[in-house]
């Protein structure tokens, strides 16, 4: 069972940028992906590194390949393209950033934190061993430069490699590797008004000059550096913040910066008096990097998105997955029109967020107001949501920031299906006198137009009924029907039982229960100490029970109809959140630094599926997502229908999954697979045919080349037409391959019972025919890495393969001649 | 060689003027900017050799674009700075334009090439100034490039002249401001002369004073101001203010004729001349008082000079006026009733000399006239037989002050660098004082100070008692007193105060320092109980600047 980060921090060491402009490599979590830059779609998702990835570099000798560094102590060498880890180096230490240089062939720089020190970096430079096979060691490390910040954006190497530049705090200093000299230079902090720290530095790639950024907005350009008195360096001073990144272009004539004003500027000649600008990109930029060509530039932004800016500083388009914001206020919601995701996007937008596709499906801009980004101002933000049941209504609540006077607004929002898109109904103006703890709708569906109604708490201690009328006045036609109260408790959460006819609102430490048709109090639950922080109702044959959670640590199952509590287990929990599609509850706890999950039956008190130490960081929140297809799981019962999503305190989107790693990255990988966008041909045709097949995997073969699990008829036939020709075998030994599998397998009838068949019988587990095409060439593309090395030794394996190929061929057709 | 930038810079001079001009350093050749081009000119035969437009690679420029300031190179590059804010090299035998950098957003008004050639400060409208390194694209590399690199903000104003030493850049607005701001990567060890300077007033003396007739005359640049000060007849204690039995008075106001500005001025101890002098002209005025109406008479036929007067400076008993003037001479005239004046004799120095002399103190006795030349050697002439007497020995530092003491002939001298010496003139040597000052050192906290002084006066009543000033301090100098050592306070006055008796004597030393009056202009004492300090507050003349250039500042 396998716990993974979906998307991963934005950042760390993102961004850079592929010729001939096609490709966008960006960091995310522990992967790397791949986007094209025409499409916007992601293309490969490289996987491999044990912790999160540091820093990525192209490799300079080859620009198709790739080094990443990682937390985990690893350098790995990918072939981008075809998604393929060609080499690891372990290093042995945490890796905090990777540098390469063209002029040095066998050896990349990598920050280490310095032995025996905390929060002290060094950067040394790994020798790169040229061995054979894959995971390699690389121990040979030198020391460059002591004590250097540990963001990749603090070291820049200078032109042609002559000298390298590291930043720290107020200090600066360069090396240049040929007269091994050492110059530092710090900036005075005593009569500087500002915080004039270093954040960035790049250097020319022309000329030698280096720019500096600074936490004060500045841009230095230091030159003369090489003397350690007659250096001078200029100033260009335009941001107000830090200055988060800077970026030469390819010539070095501009120079690209951006900062918290989400505006990049773009600085001509090193004169201060030409500038251009490219304002509202959203949200502040984090990286920028440069296309080697120049054509391009992209930008990253806090949220976690990419913009591609044309080289004439026009916006050109911008590459969003889930849009990180200060501050998930709203929950994980799931749209249930599309199944997004739905939560807080771009700041007082809400963004609906296709998990399946990895893409915003669009942002609704709730606040419709412009935000300004400037520390200390207060403004409105969206803070609660809520979807009809058949995601016609949506409900939303803003408040501003200030804690006095919280400036609220209801609004719904109801689905034009010819826009395909909410638009504004009503809007409440101060719904509450305090803030809004919770909301939610009840739709039933049976009821009809009349049962629509939504129940907003508030922390002025009552709840509120809100119900369309008919008469239409321009503010919209909600009103509120009823106002309840509870001994003047602040009201904290609510929520509809699956048939609509019960209403749980929870105060403080009580939770009542009402009856939604004449709004009279039924009954109350309360379980000493400590206030109620989450309720549910069960669903389906658990209906008759009410699940509540206190900030005391106790989890508590009430029956409904005894009026008694069923059950109730020492646990803190912190999230809880009920399947729609099925009587489980999900329940996370938080106890001495990790998350558990906890899953279990309102009915019975022991769970069913506890996994412990789900992961280190707090989780916030939690969704669960229908499924498209329910899963075929045995083992885990309550993931068939739904899947689980978490948010943590980074917020980071975590999921569980059935599948181990690799196998769900062959999905993603098919995307590329040539096959997809094949002529009609006769010849397609015929392959398409091929595609259904299944083989049985060679076992024998599968010990003799770690991944080479499966080796089929029609693969071959697509690997003969698209492997480029000089790393073929020869055409003599394909010959066979070929024919065979032009031939009708045994296994063509019953294919898909097979599959199962074998899907069960082995621990690794296979998949469709499809993805394993692109395994198959993927890895026949690594074997061929290998085959340089052994040629001889490799080429009787084949035979082999060859040998057990054709026995066990299907020659049945022959006896129907 | 003269350039003036004259009148705000959003007037336009006439096309075709020339603004501004540099030679070449070896001679042969002049440029000369006037708008939208600049001229070189050979000068063996006087043509005009190339004319370039500056603006001609801007498309339909509205604007003209004045060349406010050039300078041409041993290279051959010629260097404008135009009111488009623009540096720009050019190599003029070919015409063409080598690099381009618009330091700023307003006019470019001034420049200055350092010796070397490698560095360059321009001076900009909106008071800041920028440097311009030469420096190599890459290291160790043969190819060099001008880059813009520190912006100085220091002036609030245009920055009219600039001026590039090998150590620091020297800039002066419209805003009375000279800078001082040293370059750091030339200084070898920090001290006086690595601290970034601010002077905003001239260390000349721009106040004279009439003590017999108890009239002030100010030196303004376009007029002067003849004041009457009030009189007292209480007596009061130490700061008390007294009431005045007679309001001080503004008599004139004289205002020269022409643009030029006044030199220098002086107003003679009886209070009945007025001399000043331009850039061109020296006059002389006989004033008369007549009750209250006070009457004006320019005195005709002054002897015409050239050049003009450097100083003036009146005998002690008004009855001549001696006119410092170029190559070391001392023009002395004699005044004479009822208005009129006579050239009697011209003081040179036997050796002669090239500089021309900018201080002159005569003797209350009309016996001995002290004068300061341009090269610092400071010639004493006997005034009954016109000869040169003797010379101080030399020093290597300007001379900002000097007087001789009524009473003992002794010339007391301040330097530049804050020593005072005495050098006594019946003797020609240096007093036995001066020596002990010498051998001892003065003070560090004096040595450290920023302006120098500017004024040395003496206390009629007691012989041992100098009186000093500079631009911020008041200094009575008694002789008679120890001199301090650097481990004790040199401004104690205030803790003095606070000491008994017994315990005050053993603190006591030479200097005492009064800091109350700043920025001070000007100390006299008019007789033994009345000291006239005149100050000139910043915010007087920092009110009638003009606007500066609108500028959009963040975050206003």
């Amino acid at each position: 069972f396998f716990t993974e980060r979906v998307f991963g921090r934005s950042c760390p060491e993102g961004l850079r940028y592929v010729s001939p402009c096609r490709y966008v490599l960006y960091v995310s979590g522990d992967f790397v992906k791949v986007y094209s830059v025409n499409t916007e779609e992601i293309l490969r998702l490289l996987g491999g590194h044990a912790d999160l990835v540091t820093g990525i570099q192209l490799n300079p000798q080859n620009h198709m390949q790739l080094y990443s560094c990682s937390l985990d102590g690893t350098i790995k060498l990918w072939d981008f393209m075809d998604g393929i880890p060609i080499k690891t180096f372990t290093v042995g230490t945490k890796l905090l950033a990777l540098y390469t240089l063209a002029s040095a062939e066998d050896s990349v720089f990598v920050v280490i934190p310095k032995k025996g020190e905390r929060d002290t970096f060094q950067l040394v430079s790994v020798e790169l061993t040229k061995g054979i096979g894959q995971d390699l060691e690389g121990k040979e490390l030198s020391v460059v430069l002591d004590d250097v910040g540990a963001s990749m954006k603090h070291i820049a190497f200078g032109r042609e490699g002559t000298y390298v530049v590291s930043v720290k705090d107020v200090n600066l200093q360069v090396y240049f590797f040929k007269r091994k000299l050492l110059n530092r230079f710090s900036l005075s902090t005593v009569k500087t008004k500002g915080d004039n720290r270093f954040s960035c530095v790049v250097c020319h790639p022309k000329e030698d000059c280096i720019a500096t950024g600074h936490a004060d907005g500045k841009i230095r350009l230091w030159r003369n550096f090489h003397h350690k008195k007659e250096y001078t360096y200029s100033t260009l001073h335009w941001h107000h913040d830090i200055v988060m990144d800077l970026a030469f272009s390819v010539e070095g004539t501009r120079l690209l910066s951006g900062g918290v004003e989400s505006v990049l500027v773009q600085w001509h000649n090193e004169s201060s008096c030409q500038k251009d600008f490219l304002p509202r990109l959203g949200s502040p930029i984090e990286y920028i990097s440069m296309s080697s060509d120049g054509v391009l530039c992209c930008t990253l932004h806090t949220d976690n998105r990419l913009s591609i800016i044309n080289s004439n500083l026009r916006f050109s388009r911008s590459i969003q997955g889930l849009i990180k914001s200060r501050d998930v206020k709203t929950g994980l919601v799931v749209d249930p029109r599309t199944k997004a995701l739905v939560l807080n996007g771009e700041p007082g937008h809400l963004q609906f967020y296709s998990l399946q596709s990895d893409q915003q499906l669009f942002s609704l801009d709730i606040v419709q107001r412009q935000y300004i980004h400037q520390a200390g101002l207060k403004q409105s933000d969206l803070v609660k949501v809520a979807f009809s049941a058949r995601g016609t209504w949506l409900a939303t609540v803003e408040e501003s920031e200030e804690v006095t006077d919280p400036e609220l607004q209801l609004k719904l929002w109801l689905y034009n299906e010819e826009i395909q898109s909410f638009e504004l109904n009503t809007r409440i103006n101060t719904p509450h006198d305090n803030h809004i703890t919770d909301l939610c709708f009840r739709d039933m569906d049976e009821l009809g137009e009349d049962s629509l109604i939504l129940v907003t708490t508030g922390r002025d201690c009552v709840f509120k009924v809100w119900v369309m009328v008919e008469d239409t006045d321009p503010e919209g036609n909600w009103s509120c029907d009823f106002v309840g109260s509870y001994h003047n408790y602040q009201a904290t959460n609510c929520c509809f039982s699956e048939d609509g006819s019960l209403l749980a609102i929870s105060f403080e430490e009580t939770v009542t229960v009402w009856d939604s048709l004449t709004w009279d109090l039924k009954c109350t639950f309360c379980h000493p100490p400590g206030n109620i922080r989450n309720i549910c109702f069960g669903r389906l044959t658990c209906s008759k029970y009410l699940i509540g959670a206190t900030d005391y640590g106790f989890l508590c199952c009430w029956n409904l109809l005894t009026c008694a509590l069923e059950w109730s287990a020492h646990l803190n929990v912190v999230v809880l959140q009920p399947d729609p599609l099925s009587e489980h509850i999900a329940a996370v706890s938080w106890l001495s630094k990790e998350s558990s999950l906890f899953v279990f039956k309102p009915s019975e008190p022991r769970p069913v599926y506890i996994q412990r130490n789900l992961c280190k960081e707090k989780i916030r929140l939690a969704a669960f997502v229908p499924r498209d297809e329910p899963e075929n799981t045995e083992k885990y019962l309550w993931l068939r229908k739904s899947q689980l999503f978490f948010l943590t305190d980074t917020q980071e989107l975590m999921t569980l999954s059935t599948k181990s790693l690799e196998e769900r990255l062959t999905p993603s990988s098919k995307q590329l697979a040539v096959e997809e966008s094949l002529p009609v041909t006769p010849f397609s045709l015929l392959l398409g045919k091929h595609r259904h097949q299944q083989a049985q995997e060679d076992t024998d073969l599968g010990k003799l080349v770690v991944h080479n699990k499966q080796e089929q008829a029609s693969p071959a036939v697509k690997e003969l037409l698209h492997t480029p020709a000089h790393v073929l075998p020869s055409a003599s030994f394909l010959c066979t391959i070929f024919i065979n599998s032009l031939l009708i397998s045994k296994e063509n009838k019953s294919a898909e019972e097979v599959a199962d068949e074998v899907e069960m019988e082995s621990e690794k587990a296979e998949d469709d025919s499809d993805e394993e095409d692109v395994t198959a060439m993927e890895q026949e593309d690594t074997s061929h890495m290998e085959l340089l090395g052994e040629m001889t030794c490799k080429l009787s394996k084949s035979q082999e393969k060859e040998l057990q190929k054709i026995r066990k061929m299907d020659y049945s057709w022959l006896s129907a001649l | 060689m003269g350039c003036e930038p004259t009148g705000s810079h959003t007037e336009l001079p006439s096309p075709g003027r020339v603004l501004c001009l540099s030679w070449h350093p070896s001679g042969t050749h002049i440029v000369a900017g006037s708008i939208d081009f600049f001229r070189v000119i050979d000068v063996a035969s006087g043509q005009t050799v190339q004319r370039i437009m500056v603006n001609h690679h801007v498309e339909k420029a509205k604007r003209e674009c004045v060349v406010w300031a050039i300078a041409l190179l041993s290279s051959g590059t010629v260097v404008s700075a135009d009111s488009f804010g623009r540096v720009q090299f050019w190599d003029w035998e070919l015409g063409t334009l080598a690099e381009s950098h618009t330091v700023s957003t307003s006019a470019a008004l001034s420049l200055a090439v350092s010796e070397k050639e490698d560095s360059i400060i321009v001076g900009t409208s909106t008071g800041a100034t920028y440097q311009l390194q030469l420096l190599p694209v890459n290291l160790g590399g043969q190819e060099k490039r001008w880059v813009r690199t520190k912006p100085f903000q220091f002036h609030s104003h245009d920055v009219r002249a600039v001026a590039h030493s090998p150590t620091a850049l020297i800039s002066g607005g419209l805003d009375a401001q000279l800078v001082i701001r040293p370059l750091m990567e030339k200084m070898q060890k920090k001290g006086y002369d690595a601290v970034l300077r601010k002077f905003t007033f001239p260390h000349r003396r721009l106040v004279s004073c009439a003590r017999k007739a108890r009239l002030l005359l100010f030196q303004f640049s376009q007029y002067l101001e003849l004041w009457r000060l009030g009189s007292t007849e209480e007596t009061g204690k130490d700061g008390e203010v007294l009431s005045l039995c007679r309001m001080p008075e503004h008599l004139v106001q004289l205002k020269s004729k022409g643009p030029e500005h006044i030199y220098c001025s002086c107003v003679s101890p009886c209070g009945t001349w007025i001399g000043y002098s331009t850039a061109s002209r020296f006059h002389l005025y006989r004033v008369r008082c007549d009750g209250d109406g006070v009457s004006l008479r320019k005195v005709p036929k002054v002897p015409k000079l050239l050049p003009p007067a450097y100083q003036l400076q009146f005998s002690a008993n008004s009855d001549s006026l001696f006119v410092a003037s170029a190559r070391g001479s001392v023009h002395v005239f004699q005044l004479l009733e009822p208005g009129g004046c006579k050239h009697l004799h011209t003081l040179q120095p036997p050796s002669g000399c090239s500089e021309a002399v900018y201080l002159l103190a005569p003797s209350a006795d009309g016996h001995w006239l002290a004068a300061v030349s341009g090269d610092w050697a400071i010639h004493i002439y006997n005034l009954k037989c016109f000869k040169h007497h003797c010379m101080v020995p030399a020093y290597n530092c300007a001379v900002s002050a000097l007087a001789i003491h009524p009473s003992t002939n002794n010339l007391v001298i301040a330097y530049s660098d804050q020593q005072l010496l005495e050098f006594s003139i019946p003797e020609k040597q240096y007093t036995s004082w001066s020596r002990a000052v010498q051998s001892r050192g003065l003070h560090r906290a004096w040595l450290e100070r920023d302006s120098p002084i500017t004024h040395i006066t003496f206390n009629p009543k007691n012989p041992a008692h100098i009186l000093l000033h500079d631009t911020y301090l008041l200094c009575v100098l008694d002789k008679s007193l120890p001199l301090p050592d650097d481990s004790t306070l040199l401004m104690n006055q205030s803790t003095l105060k606070q000491l008994p008796e017994t315990a005050r004597k053993r603190q006591l030393h030479a200097f005492k320092i009064c800091k109350k009056f700043q920025p001070l202009l000007f100390m006299d004492l008019l007789d033994e109980n009345c000291l006239v300090v005149v100050e000139r507050p910043i915010m007087d003349f920092k009110t009638q600047l003009p606007l500066p250039v609108q500028q959009k500042k963040f975050g206003t």
